[in-house]
């Protein structure tokens, strides 16, 4: 076997300049699908009329298809229709001056998106509903049940599923390669074509990701036990 | 890019792609059969804390759970054959194919493993113990009351990680597999339009996941159907 083991640690310098990017693919999506999550899940649960077919169709699409196919639609699909809005509305711009990068957040934002409604969902379903019963006795309007009551105890209950979300996310980050992004991926593949040492190359990106997995794990661990403070049972 | 949007082409495309799905559902058929194999080896150590092995197997889930997939699929594509060199074994032109079912094997190992201890141990302790004082041997408690129970609770998260390796299996064309990934690749560098190629290729996905998730849904009722109702939810 020829490892050249040097080499390791000379890719692990160079790809460990990739990480703010392959951090900034994680968690922007996972911001901003929140807001989309939250919008989606109470769309759902409260079986708003026409925009909850809408809702369904979205998460059950997002969630049937690969990761890859929304990068490469949108990757493919956005320009075209910049272009057709920009020469509608004549507008000063062209859409090849819009970074990738843009593309593969939109693309992961929607992804996000879906799965965070379904897991806020199934929170929103675990909080009983003698808790909301009790919440309209006292007088509370709707918004305000949903605020301060249901809203908190879901988000709680979701965060190991949200652990699980990021941390996928963080391993889906690492298709944006195939649109020439230099992320983790895409600087080992850099790193790895120039000296042909592709081996090498991944063992260090492999390493620098499970790095990356168990801070994050470690991390959102310790907000698990914060965000459930407020629960007195066993769990 | 370069020529403008058709949508004609999508629906086109769709019957070349389709033929390429037996590919795919190859690797997750065959994924699924080692990767249960592997799972099940993988609990044991953990499940009877056998010392030294156990520690080596929870290095290897964590591995494999802390890498993304495409990561594993270029370890193992590259990894491999280097490995089995010094053996003097050369595997450098065997079929990407079989590097794609090793790679998803080993991911699906590790995680099935989790999901089987997982199930295994959250039966109740009173159910081996009601199966001993009826005279039961502990392969017979394992076999006709823990195993059919866990199976139950194992159900729905294995239906779930099978619906995520059929989506992942549209990563296998990066080492240059022929599934209906790497087919739509080639029909994009003859037909130079990626977009309608992609929406075909999701549609298909799509169609997919939607009849495997229709199965799952049957099965998870049959498996639950001496659960009385009301409990059966999970």
């Amino acid at each position: 076997m020829t490892i050249d083991y040097s080499f390791i640690w000379v890719a692990f310098k160079e790809i460990l300049k990739a990480v703010p990017l392959t951090l900034v693919l994680t968690f922007v999506p996972i911001v901003i699908g929140f807001l989309i999550g939250l919008a989606v899940a109470l769309i759902r649960a409260y079986n708003i009329k026409f925009l909850s077919q809408i809702a369904n169709f979205y998460v059950s699409f997002f969630r049937g298809t690969p990761a890859i196919m929304h990068i490469m639609v949108i990757y493919f699909g956005f320009p075209i229709l910049l272009d057709y809005l920009i020469k509608v509305f004549n507008l000063p711009f062209q859409s090849n001056n819009v970074p990738i990068v843009l593309f593969v957040i939109t693309a992961l934002t929607l992804t996000a998106g879906s799965y965070l409604s379904e897991i806020i969902r199934s929170g929103i379903s675990s909080v009983s509903k003698g808790q909301i019963e009790a919440a309209y006795t006292i007088g509370m309007n709707t918004f305000q049940v949903v605020k301060r009551i249901v809203l908190p105890q879901a988000l709680a209950q979701s965060v190991p599923n949200i652990t699980n979300l990021i941390i996928g996310f963080l391993h889906t980050t690492s298709i944006a390669f195939l649109v020439s992004q230099k992320e983790i991926t895409g600087a080992a593949n850099i790193v790895a074509s120039k000296n042909l040492k592709f081996l090498e190359a991944f063992i260090a990106a492999g390493i620098i990701y499970w790095v990356i997995t168990l801070i994050i794990e470690a991390l959102l661990y310790f907000m698990e036990k914060k965000a459930k403070s407020y629960s007195r049972n066993a769990f | 890019m370069g020529k403008a949007f058709d949508p004609i082409l999508i629906i086109e495309f769709l019957p070349t792609l389709i033929k390429y799905l037996g590919v795919t559902l190859e690797i997750v058929f065959f994924s699924m059969i080692f990767g249960t194999i592997i799972g099940i080896i993988v609990a044991l150590p953990k499940l009877f804390h056998i010392p030294i092995v156990r520690q080596i197997v929870t290095l290897y889930i964590s591995f494999i759970r802390g890498t993304p997939i495409l990561i594993q699929l270029f370890l193992v594509y590259y990894g491999l054959p280097a490995l089995l060199s010094i053996w003097n074994i050369d595997i450098t032109r065997m079929d990407a194919l079989y590097f794609v079912i090793i790679t998803y094997s080993l991911s699906h190992g590790a995680i099935f493993a989790e999901i089987f201890r997982g199930a295994i141990q959250a039966i109740d302790i009173g159910q081996t113990e009601a199966a001993y004082s009826i005279g039961m041997k502990p392969l017979q408690s394992f076999f006709r009351i823990v195993l059919p129970q866990a199976i139950r609770i194992a159900f729905p998260n294995m239906a779930n990680s099978i619906i995520g390796s059929l989506k992942d299996t549209s990563l296998a064309f990066t080492i240059g597999v022929m599934d209906m990934m790497g087919r739509g690749e080639t029909l994009i560098s003859s037909t130079a339009h990626a977009l309608e190629v992609y929406i075909s290729l999701s549609i298909v996905y799509y169609v997919i996941v939607l009849v495997f998730e229709k199965i799952f849904k049957i099965s998870e009722r049959y498996f639950n159907r001496y659960q009385p109702h009301g409990i059966s939810s999970i």
